[in-house]
């Protein structure tokens, strides 16, 4: 039972990291490389919010959620929109892999090296569940992963707002046609992933410790959950996260501890030869929907 | 109304229009003929501000519109109709209206232009929950123009209305344009089915690998075989 809810609780976190990938990927077609750098100042920053400046936690989350907002904003700014046309050239790979290196060695100086005891939701509260000790925290990262999930798919199929996000994911062109700056979209999109990057930072910290080296030791599998369950959809985004987070707990009990990341990216490896789509693309979940043309 | 002065556009290194000019007068329906690569969506395509021309000048209503940008456009009226309709496949017919007034924030004007476009056009009514993947190609091309009358556009300018329909299907858009044209919008269009398109122009224009090589009335140049033959195939 607590094997399950970490899976689920961990699973939860990598979807929201996936789903904040998936944002940016929908409306541009690139992989925000930098993606696990903003995720890592989500939590960096945070931390220093709540240990140093003493503020409580939604504050600190507030101010955590705006800097990373700004941040991703500048991401945007200086290594994708000067590029012009994605479709034409792959220099994005570089400037964002660029951008993430500079982000991680900023906050090494900025917050040393030094691991940091993240603090737990409700200072780490157990309540038993059929006879289980559960963390609150746990429970509190999968509400708060599904509740970002429901609203972010609310927001994207029912508003104008989302109406454009669909439709300059589809066809740029024609969307600029319709009046619908692109680049605006864009940019908005890339603030909400840095939002939702910055609670998912926050989120996962307390179980990994907060330090510069997130980047590699949880953003890495952000790209992982959101390559396993397909890009740029919640479905899949969520579908996922819970999968990798289920991957790892079976892997922790049966190799050695060091080996759960290999094994979760081999387990990638294998779902993107079989399905390149992510497993969503599999038949299984596309009976009888559309093949709409692609012209 | 709208004005295009040597114009010159390229790709890259490559020109593609050479020193075009040309005009179109409030009210008038123009045509612009040319076979496929004479440049015609190019020209389009940088009036509307997709693309930037490499000289020359364009202007609408007497002011210069070469540098803007597609929405500051589609806000002074002009809006373009894609060629191949370029609909919105995995949206619903009425979200695909409803992304055409994407600029109106004014809620009463969207109902009542989504009424009026619904009394028009009753299949997209009948539709409206359909993705617009679903479409018949005439019921596309229908879809692509309401979706650009819900900004109520002075110059409405389309790309090869006809491209991929029925014959009978043709004569529908066609006939549509003009009762937009005489509702007092001025149309633009680009065209490679000569004899449709020319019957409902006021004037138009023939355009050969980037250059204007005629002009004249419509009837002039539906009627004149030489210039059917030498420019257009058969008409």
């Amino acid at each position: 039972m607590q094997e399950i809810v970490t899976a689920l609780a961990n699973g939860s976190i990598y979807a929201l990291m996936a789903l904040a990938i998936g944002i940016i990927y929908s409306t541009t077609q690139i992989i925000n490389f930098a993606h696990g750098s903003v995720i890592m100042i989500g939590a960096m920053s945070s931390y220093w919010l709540l240990s140093f400046a003493q503020m409580n936690f939604i504050t600190a989350m507030l101010l955590a959620v705006l800097i990373n907002i700004v941040l991703s904003i500048v991401i945007y700014k200086v290594s994708v929109e000067k590029l012009g046309d994605l479709t034409n050239n792959s220099r994005w790979i570089v400037t964002l892999f660029g951008a993430g290196i500079i982000i991680d060695n900023t906050a090494r100086i900025l917050f040393g090296t030094e691991p940091k005891a993240y603090p737990y939701l409700f200072d780490g509260k157990v309540i038993p569940i059929f006879g289980s000790k559960i963390m609150v925290h746990e429970i509190m990262m999968i509400l708060v992963a599904v509740v970002i999930g429901i609203v972010y798919q609310i927001v994207i199929q029912k508003t104008n707002f989302g109406r454009a996000v669909r439709a300059v994911s589809f066809r740029p062109d024609t969307s600029r046609l319709m009046g619908i700056r692109s680049n605006h979209i864009v940019l908005i999109c890339f603030a909400i992933s840095g939002a939702v990057a910055a609670i998912s930072g926050a989120l996962i910290a307390p179980i990994t410790f907060a330090s510069y080296t997130m980047t590699y030791s949880i953003g890495i599998k952000a790209f992982a959950a959101a390559l396993i369950g397909g890009l740029g959809n919640t479905k899949g985004a969520f579908i996922g996260g819970i999968s990798l987070g289920l991957i790892e707990e079976i892997a922790n009990m049966v190799v050695p501890g060091g080996l759960k990341d290999a094994i979760s990216f081999l387990i990638m490896i294998i779902v993107i030869i079989v399905l390149p789509g992510g497993i969503l693309s599999a038949k299984l979940f596309n009976k009888g929907e559309l093949n709409a043309e692609k012209v | 109304m709208l004005q295009v002065e040597n114009l010159t556009i390229g790709y890259g290194k490559t020109e593609v229009v050479h020193n075009i000019s040309f005009h179109v007068q409030k009210g008038e329906i123009i045509t612009i003929l040319g076979a496929n690569g004479a440049g015609k969506s190019t020209i389009l395509n940088t009036i509307v501000g997709l693309h930037q021309a490499k000289d020359g000048s364009i202007r609408f209503q007497g002011k210069e519109i070469s540098k803007a940008r597609p929405d500051q456009l589609v806000k002074q009226g002009i809006r373009l109709v894609p060629e191949g309709r370029q609909i919105f496949p995995q949206h619903t017919v009425l979200e695909n209206i409803l992304l055409g007034a994407y600029i109106e924030k004014n809620a009463n004007k969207i109902d009542s232009r989504l009424q009026s476009i619904f009394e028009r056009f009753p299949r997209l009514e009948e539709r409206k929950n359909q993705m617009g993947g679903t479409l018949s190609g005439g019921e596309q091309q229908m879809l692509a123009i309401a979706r650009a009358l819900m900004t109520d556009p002075t110059l409405l300018i389309l790309d090869e209305p006809s491209l991929g329909l029925a014959p009978i299907i043709v004569g529908e858009v066609f006939d549509l344009l003009k009762q937009i044209s005489s509702s007092g919008v001025t149309v633009l269009l680009v065209e490679q089915m000569a004899n449709s398109a020319l019957k409902i122009s006021d004037r138009a224009y023939v355009l050969e690998t980037g250059r204007i090589v005629l002009e004249g009335k419509g009837e002039e140049i539906r009627n004149n075989s030489d210039i059917a033959k030498a420019y257009l195939g058969s008409i």
